[in-house]
């Protein structure tokens, strides 16, 4: 049987004719539609699937940086942190980039294991692929890559969520350290911190160099001396930091990896003496 | 709301989890791997007899915890690589477990955004022996001794690091894993059931099960 | 060629009526033409060397290299059309990392080997495309081991102890047969793949030459890289007393 629509039928039409309602009862048949039945409202602000801009899971605190003399020295810890729990205590943050590069990563750790993969690739092909006995990637490289890729990221609003020190050379062979974080922002200091560190370090470190140009005159022992101090300082006060850290020397002997060192001289008789509030003096 | 964009919100709310408690460790022949039975919607449980525990390849397998459904549709896929890999090996070679853990990690690392899912892949071969890598939510990848996870583990980490002995005798290591997951169990009310285990050595996979009056503690 | 001007040689996704494909036949020609390139697997590693042509003075020594990486762990060397190599070798890098980008680990060399067949293959079933002008000797060690495979414009590829193709192949094959491959090691193959390209290149006399030599064993951590230049030049004289020995002895 064929209906011929009337035209008194369309002016009744019931359809509603908006394109994103297309084909539902007009409100004014059954009323408006109960957006609560099935959870069926549509809250804009947590709407999914495509949720970028997670938030890190497993994490690595600060990654401490000084320049000296003769190089840089870097230092970072070996925990990877769950919440409060200190799940993994065996992280490697600093990593090797080429021969003459170091860089050290605090934030997420699944991302930071992405960066890895990610400047294993760029070596390959820049150290690699036809090298004719030139060492063609330094540390400027390195760092200038690293602020693209997180930018990049950042731009798609799927960060790397992750602060990071570069350590090495520039190109005239003077000592080269510089920061990069998951907004792509970058600044170059004689001192750097991440993290907690940036709070608990950066000030014990630029009382060893006041002034940005004064790295020239540091000894590497002192050097040494002024992190293993602030490592003990972010031991004693950060809640994710461990007791045991990497310390790595960049300088023209090569790179030097020392693994496992102890925060030492550590202070903590003089809790005895404090009972109490502490506000009674003993 | 619109006739277009559906709202799902709610799909993800009511789901099906693994609240569990999970681990493996490698011993002096290979590794074996241990999971409770217990799958919950909020405090209801949805089955009491779970296999948490999934084949991926002979002899690799992983624990499974976090969405039962992320977890199963990730392990199915990882199943499906490994087919597509073994068949393009050698007929007397067998995939290595940090092929297989790597793949985890990179369908885990790649949709961070949409999955729960904590994993721990362990499987035995050839060239390594017993192996054992974490792949926690976040999609990191973390190779080692022994992996505990899953909400109970937070009661057995003091326990575990205590009592765990390089290179331990199967019956040794099957005992560990059975104390662990019983205390874990115990405390735990997302955990519960019966404890599930697999052994993984040259002789291939032997499954183990305990029922809940063998190991009250 | 007795098919030349039958018109079945103007494209590749024909057959002869006989059962061949004239294109990857004349490709084959473009390879007898180039310089000789060798390719030795010894228990230790790989070594691969080759005769570099120099066809202008103006060259500077020393660059232009030849023999390139495809991973940390695999080297390659071909005769034929070099730009046609250089594409092959990108192949290979993208085939690489993408292995990598899924597992993680460094590809196989085998594995390696199936892909670039297939690529290569593809080159022989379409009209629009030529098959690739090269022969290329692919080298490296993975966990089972060192390989060693040489893969033609056909796209077939074998697996071989000593492989050799150019100019100078007869030669170079019938030196190579000679030697134990089971017992050799990385550091006497180096001194024997000098001497044998020194040989094959009698094929190609009128032309100079520089020696190229790189090397993947256990002693490189697996690296595939140039030998040392100290040790090439050792090489290098080494080669040379022999032409000095003939010499002599025809004198």
């Amino acid at each position: 049987m064929v209906t011929v629509r009337s035209e008194s039928n369309l002016k009744n039409a019931t359809m509603n004719h908006d394109p994103f309602a297309w084909g539902r009862p007009d409100d004014n048949v059954y009323g408006k539609y109960n957006q609560s039945i099935a959870q069926a409202k549509n809250n804009e602000l947590d709407a999914f699937p495509k949720m970028h801009t997670q938030q890190p899971i497993i994490t690595g605190t600060s990654v401490l940086g000084i320049k000296y003399k003769n190089g840089i020295i870097m230092a970072a810890d070996n925990i990877g942190s769950y919440g409060s729990l200190l799940r993994f205590s065996n992280i490697e943050r600093i990593i090797k980039v080429g021969s003459e590069t170091v860089v050290g990563v605090s934030g997420d750790i699944s991302d930071f294991q992405q960066l890895e993969r990610i400047l294993e690739e760029l070596v390959i092909s820049e150290e690699n692929y036809d090298n004719q006995g030139e060492n063609n990637l330094r540390a400027p490289h390195v760092h200038e890559y690293l602020t693209r890729v997180l930018y990049n990221r950042r731009n798609k609003m799927n960060p790397l969520w992750n602060s990071i020190i570069v350590g090495g050379f520039d190109n005239d062979k003077t000592p080269f350290l510089k920061y990069i974080d998951l907004l792509g922002v970058t600044y170059g200091s004689s001192t750097l911190a991440t993290g907690f560190g940036s709070y608990l370090a950066i000030p014990l470190l630029r009382k060893l160099i006041p002034d940005d140009k004064d790295y020239s005159n540091i000894e590497e022992e002192d050097a040494k001396k002024v992190i293993q101090e602030c490592m003990r300082v972010l031991f004693y006060r950060d809640a994710r930091s461990g007791e045991k850290f990497t310390l790595v020397t960049v300088n023209d002997e090569g790179v030097k990896f020392e693994k496992d060192v102890e925060v030492t001289g550590q202070s903590w008789e003089f809790a005895k003496n404090l009972v109490g509030y502490g506000s009674k003096q003993l | 709301m619109n006739g277009i964009s559906v709202d799902i919100n709610h799909l993800k709310k009511g789901e099906v989890s693994m609240g569990t408690s999970i681990m493996a460790v490698t011993f002096k022949d290979g590794v074996i791997l241990g999971a409770d039975s217990r799958t919950t919607t909020g405090s209801y449980i949805a089955n009491r007899v779970t296999d948490k525990l999934t084949q991926i390849h002979d002899t690799i397998y992983c624990c499974r915890s976090g969405s039962a459904a992320d977890t199963q549709a990730v392990a199915d896929m990882v199943k499906y690589y490994m087919q597509m890999y073994a068949s393009q090996l050698p007929i007397d070679e067998k995939p290595t477990t940090s092929v297989v853990a790597n793949i985890f990690q990179e369908v885990c690392y790649n949709n961070k955004d949409n999955l729960t899912a904590g994993i721990i892949c362990a499987g035995y071969d050839d060239k390594v022996g017993g192996s054992v890598y974490s792949i926690p939510i976040g999609g990191s990848i973390h190779k080692q001794d022994y992996a505990i996870a899953g909400s109970g583990s937070g009661f057995i980490y003091g326990w575990c690091n205590e009592n765990y002995k390089p290179n331990m005798e199967k019956d040794e290591c099957v005992q560990f894993i059975k104390t662990a997951l019983s205390e874990a169990m115990k405390w735990d009310g997302s955990s519960g059931g019966v404890v599930r285990m697999v052994i993984l050595d040259k002789n291939g996979v032997e499954r183990l099960i305990y029922y809940p009056h063998e190991i009250k503690v | 060629m007795s098919s030349i001007g039958t018109g079945y040689d103007l494209s590749n996704s024909v057959f002869s009526p006989d059962g061949r494909n004239f294109q990857v036949e004349y490709a084959m020609k473009a390879v007898e033409n180039g310089g000789t390139s060798i390719g030795i697997k010894c228990k230790d590693g790989i070594v691969l060397a080759c005769e570099k042509i120099i066809n202008s003075k103006l060259l500077v020594p020393g660059k232009n290299k030849r023999i390139q990486t495809i991973d940390n762990h695999i080297g390659v060397v071909y005769s034929g059309l070099l730009p046609d190599g250089r594409h092959f070798v990108n192949r290979g890098r993208d085939e690489a990392q993408s292995f990598k980008s899924i597992y993680k680990n460094s590809i196989p060399v085998p594995y390696l080997m199936d892909r670039l067949g297939i690529y290569v293959q593809n080159y022989t079933c379409y009209n629009s495309v030529r098959p690739f002008g090269i022969v290329s000797i692919v080298g490296g060690i993975d966990e089972n081991g060192p390989h060693l495979y040489m893969i033609e414009p056909s796209g077939s590829y074998w697996g071989y102890s000593g492989a050799a193709t150019g100019k100078g192949r007869q030669t170079a094959k019938s030196e190579l047969e000679k030697l134990d491959f089971e017992n050799l090691t990385v550091a006497e193959a180096v001194k024997i793949a000098g001497k044998i390209i020194n040989q094959a290149h009698e094929d190609n006399k009128d032309k100079d030459y520089e020696l190229e030599i790189s090397w993947c064993s256990y002693d490189t951590k697996g690296k595939h890289e140039f030998i040392p230049d100290d040790l090439l030049q050792e090489v290098l004289k080494l080669s040379q007393e022999d032409d000095d020995e003939d010499d002599e002895m025809e004198s």
